[in-house]
């Protein structure tokens, strides 16, 4: 194929799944979606295989694949033009229930040639607990509505029955018809200016094209990968839920032009839901992958096929049915992002030519809280705070973090505006700003995650309820390169307001200590933000790169003076000191000296 | 390996043998855990520094792995007492 028109033809599919996600937008009214970007748009093969991997959660490219596949094996003789086909079962191909896919066949001149496929996390799927992530579901059963594929859309017209009958087992109907419709009307427009591209350049030259630009991928990821060293990079998680950690083992091996991403001795499935099936799994080593590794590539099957996965059956990383999944996002896929992010961030940092695209890990830790009850204008509202989405950057091999700098899996990651939740919620935020200390320490930093404290207000309940899903307070999961710090944990707590009827101060000055009342420690279940007790949360930093005590003193007096980092962490872990707002250079010397020497006091390692 | 080849920011690899990237430090061969060669400290979380590492948990441990030359500090990890140490080796270029 003559080079410009594989260049068209491939810059054509990248428009047409930008164009597919601003309709998937204009349609949508989910904070989730429009402000938190919790979504994806990919187009697929005729086999069901990655073509182009749009932009949004990236786990969800691989997970697709698989929806496409499955659609394609239990409707074979059975797919016709204008159908669209909804699938959310874990255990067949999706991540969580509440992630919903729809795949749509695109037909040109009768013949089936491509795919599209879209997800939104919808407004509510009628789990045990509002807003999909259910905590308290004890299997698959208690999660909501599950499909593994089934019509939605026969030949361009709607099947009443079958989404009647999805929106009486879901809360919020309205919310969730528009959710199905924002992806229906995203596959359309996908599907049609698939059909146009094909029609103006023919099917098979089309076709052709797709085939090229996969092998194309192949070829420049197997060289990427040839050009790194060859070795084993480990990491490791711990997810705590509910008073009980779990383990996500890795270990990564490049040989050559294939790279093996190995989850023996993950501990097996939780009785909690955080576990994944492995094709979440599988998406979730792919999430960070992609960016990292192939950034300058085009993200489709060729990318896919140096890879191999080694999970467990019955780990936390490759669940039986029926074990509960639905906080899996946030869980087990997570942390196999996470863990991934780590072991190339390695391999990066090994590399002469590659080590400056090394990172450690960004924002390891998502928090599901779904407030949930009557709102201000007397209706029900349902909502993420989408604070989770604003994540922390992981430093670099010569530069910190971007303060609540989005995450890897998720490139167009972002929060709501405070304005946007006040005004669907009948809560205001006490403040929510960067968090001190929460960074890394290193000789670069990573990045700030953030705090943020809410309050009821005009409620007509006197308040709202919140499900949290809020793991990882326990054990820091941003972790460091090369001597940098790990990002500290997340932190969630229930301040009551004191018997004696003291007003909580609004104010953003002192955190969480300057709100009157006790602190109690939440993290899983169904809990009341109700009368005049506040909601904190403090989400986690990313991880930093090198010894903190080399970094720069002005850096940390800079650091200090923003009040990204305390006093006291400036003298503790980096060792400089300061004085009238100045580095005291005589006795940041002094300090480094004697933190060195404490160092070599220790017993030598076994 | 090629020449090149480091493990990390922190341990380069000299003739084959991993060493200490800030003063040269021999930390065993590349191809086998330098770690060992490391001296280990392990910091319960909440006495790393700072408040935002106090979670009021006991038993999450920060594990420091420094140089025995400088005491330069070259990998951290967040660990539970008892788990093995992560390991990062280069392989032998066939
Ligand atoms: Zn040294």
């Amino acid at each position: 194929m003559d080079p410009m028109t594989f260049s068209i033809i491939r810059h054509r599919l990248f428009r047409i799944v930008d164009e597919a996600v601003i309709t998937l937008k204009h349609v949508s009214g989910s904070a989730i979606t429009n402000e938190g970007h919790d979504l994806m748009v990919s187009l697929y093969r005729a086999d069901g295989t990655l073509l182009m991997g749009g932009v949004g959660f990236l786990h969800h490219l691989t997970s697709a694949a698989e929806a496409c596949k499955s659609i394609i094996r239990r409707f074979e003789g059975d797919i016709h033009e204008g159908d669209i086909f909804l699938l959310n079962d874990p255990y067949t191909a999706a991540l969580h229930t509440s992630d919903i896919y729809l795949v749509s066949p695109i037909h040109h001149e009768g013949r089936l040639v491509a795919w599209s496929a879209c997800f939104v996390h919808v407004y509510d799927i009628g789990a045990v607990n509002p807003g999909g992530f259910a905590p308290q579901a004890p299997d698959i059963y208690t999660e909501g509505f599950s499909s593994p594929g089934i019509r939605l859309v026969a030949g361009g017209e709607m099947r009443q029955d079958v989404l009647d009958t999805i929106l009486n087992m879901v809360r919020s109907p309205e919310m969730v018809t528009l959710d199905l419709r924002s992806m229906i009307a995203c596959n359309n427009v996908a599907r049609d200016r698939m059909q146009s591209l094909m029609t103006k350049y023919g099917a098979k030259e089309v076709d052709g094209a797709c085939a090229e630009l996969v092998n194309q991928s192949e070829d420049l990821f197997r060289a990427r990968l040839r050009e790194l060293p060859d070795g084993q990079w480990q990491s490791r998680q711990y997810l705590d839920v509910n008073g009980e950690t779990a383990r996500v083992n890795l270990t990564m091996t490049k040989k050559d032009d294939r790279l093996i991403f190995d989850f023996s001795g993950s501990d097996p499935q939780s009785p909690y839901s955080i576990n994944c099936t492995k094709w979440a799994s599988l998406g979730g080593l792919f999430a960070p992958l992609f960016p990292l590794l192939c950034y300058d590539i085009t993200w489709n099957e060729g990318v896919l096929r140096p890879v191999e996965m080694i999970a467990p059956e019955g780990s936390i990383v490759n669940c039986t049915r029926p074990a509960p999944v639905s906080v899996a996002t946030v869980g087990a896929i997570q942390s196999v992002n996470n863990a991934a992010c780590s072991t190339i961030g390695k391999m990066l940092g090994a590399s002469e030519k590659y080590r400056n695209q090394s990172t450690a890990v960004w924002h390891a830790n998502h928090f599901a809280i779904f407030k949930f009850g009557r709102n201000q204008k007397g209706g029900d509202s349902i909502g993420i705070l989408t604070e989770t989405f604003a994540g922390a950057g992981g430093a670099r091999s010569f530069a910190d973090g971007v303060e609540i700098g989005g995450e890897i899996p998720n490139p167009i990651s972002r929060m709501a505006n405070v304005e946007t939740v006040e005004a669907a919620f009948p809560v205001r935020y006490l403040f929510r700003r960067r968090a001190p200390d929460s960074g890394g320490p290193g000789e670069y930093r990573g990045g700030t995650g953030g705090e943020l404290a809410l309050v009821p207000h005009k409620a007509p309940d006197g308040g709202i309820n919140y499900v949290i899903s809020g793991k990882g307070s326990r054990h820091p999961m941003s972790e460091g390169l090369a001597g940098g710090y790990p990002g500290a944990p997340n932190s969630y707590v229930w301040v009551k307001a004191p018997e004696d009827g003291a007003n909580t101060p609004v104010t953003a000055a002192g955190g969480l200590d300057a709100i009157s009342g006790t602190q109690e420690r939440v993290s899983w279940g169904v809990y009341p933000l109700m009368g005049r007790d506040a909601l904190y949360v403090r989400w986690n930093g990313g991880g930093g790169h090198g010894d903190p005590i080399v970094r720069d003193p002005e850096a940390v007096r800079s650091d200090v003076a923003a009040g990204l980092v305390t006093l006291q962490s400036a003298g503790d872990i980096y060792g400089v000191a300061l004085r009238d707002g100045a580095v005291d250079e005589t006795e940041t010397m002094a300090k480094r000296k004697s933190i060195r020497s404490a160092r070599l006091q220790q017993e030598a390692s076994e | 390996m090629s020449g090149q080849d480091r493990i990390s920011a922190s341990v380069a690899v000299k003739e084959g043998q991993a060493v200490c990237a800030a003063c040269g430090h021999d930390l065993g061969p590349a191809t086998k855990p330098w770690k060992d060669h490391a001296q280990r400290r392990e910091i319960p979380l909440a006495q790393a520094g700072g408040q935002a590492y106090d979670t009021g948990h006991e038993g999450v441990l920060l594990r420091h792995f420094y140089c025995p030359g400088c005491a330069a500090l070259l990998d951290t990890e967040t660990a539970m007492a008892g788990d093995p140490a992560l390991d990062d080796i280069l392989a032998e270029r066939g």
